[in-house]
């Protein structure tokens, strides 16, 4: 299959009009070619996000969008321009993170139609990749292990030292983590980007305030355990226990001597 | 109606301002920037900015016990030029970090300062 971004030159090159859809996964909605707004089932979208922070409710921007759209809410103004545009943008990038390097069905195309909030920002294929790319970058440069992106958030009930500091995001995922929902379900619950989430996670894990995943840990501890094979039949075990027993009462004893 | 470009402009139009840049301080991803002088390199900046924004707050936070640091703005005066970096608190994630390096002999930090103040302002209500 081949990546997305092969399927968003044919539109971009004829300056269509109307969505990308890629399955189930999310969609593409470009303006004259240019991308002008991208959502993912698996990250918030751009009303998750602006409706996080209670001062416009998911219910009225439904409402907004059914009835004036985004011209009335800029214009009644809950939203500002510089913040519609802010959050757009946030959102695009998320969901490309994880759309573009999703490899499913061939996507279909339907002209015409548009995202009610996109068209106040425009982005183009190459940056989105390239941004998406300096991303994964940063998030293994903070802590390398990919597996805590997708793990239930389970944080250490104690702390290994005294104190620690944590960034806002941080604190949020602390607060909400509940050993059972992953950063993605944390992200969509809190309105946060789930970009801004999975750092947060991974500068968690760096910080060794995460407990390890159960489900890395199992299979090596089983690993360390001695197999029982021919080697252990000629040569039990207990009887190497009991020279290490007698070794230590002779270094007990010499050190007696030398007191 | 401000937006993010209309907002890069009033900043390059503060007396002194030398280059000028919106900075997403999540990811350290350069939203929008003025043209920057030739071996400059505005992702590379952005990116770096936001390191010096996240440990003067991890240093505020470690000086201030007891507090919880809310930066209003950071000046950085070198032997070239002034810096200066002033957080915006958006509606989600965030914050969006607004940069401008200014002239040392032209710029007027109280003016810079104030003027960043107001267009914060018009861009986020």
């Amino acid at each position: 299959m081949p990546p997305l971004d092969t399927h968003l030159a044919g539109p971009a090159r004829e300056r269509s009009t109307g969505a990308l859809r890629v399955g189930r996964a999310g969609t593409i909605y470009l303006d004259a070619g240019r991308i002008t707004y991208m959502e993912c089932a698996r990250t918030p979208g751009a009303e998750r996000l602006l409706a996080s922070r209670g001062r416009v409710s998911e219910a009225a921007l439904r409402r907004t969008q059914a009835d004036g759209g985004c011209e009335r809410l800029l214009r009644e103004g809950p939203v500002t321009l510089g913040e519609l545009q802010y959050c757009v943008l946030g959102a695009v990038l998320d969901a490309a993170f994880f759309l573009l390097p999703a490899a499913g069905p061939r996507p279909k195309f339907r002209p015409g139609e548009r995202h009610w909030l996109g068209g106040r920002w425009y982005f183009d294929v190459a940056g989105l990749v390239r941004e998406c790319a300096r991303r994964r970058a940063h998030l293994a440069s903070v802590w390398p292990d990919a597996a805590v992106d997708t793990a239930p958030v389970r944080v250490s009930p104690r702390l290994r030292g005294q104190g620690v500091t944590l960034t806002d995001v941080q604190w949020e995922v602390v607060v909400a983590a509940d050993q059972e929902a992953t950063p993605l379900d944390l992200a969509r619950r809190l309105g946060r980007t789930g970009y801004a989430v999975m750092l947060a996670v991974r500068r968690l894990a760096a910080a060794g305030l995460l407990l390890p995943d159960e489900r890395a840990a199992l299979p090596r501890r089983a690993k360390r355990l001695p197999k029982p094979g021919p080697q252990d039949a000629a040569e039990p075990a207990e009887p190497r226990q009991q020279v290490d027993v007698a070794l230590l009462l002779r270094l007990r004893k010499a050190l007696e001597e030398l007191a | 109606m401000l937006g993010l470009d209309g907002c890069l402009t009033e900043v390059m139009a503060i007396p002194g301002a030398l280059d000028a840049m919106l900075v997403d301080h999540t990811s350290g991803m350069a939203v929008a920037a003025s043209a920057f002088p030739p071996g400059a390199d505005a992702e590379k900046s952005a990116a770096a900015l936001t390191e010096t924004l996240r440990a003067t707050v991890d240093g505020l936070a470690r000086a201030c016990p007891g507090d919880t640091v809310r930066v209003e703005d950071v000046l950085i005066t070198t032997d070239k030029g002034h810096h200066l970096l002033r957080p915006l608190d958006t509606l989600f994630d965030g914050p969006l970090v607004i940069y401008v390096r200014l002239d040392l002999e032209r710029a007027n930090i109280a003016l810079a300062r104030h003027r960043l103040r107001a267009i914060s302002a018009e861009l986020l209500a």
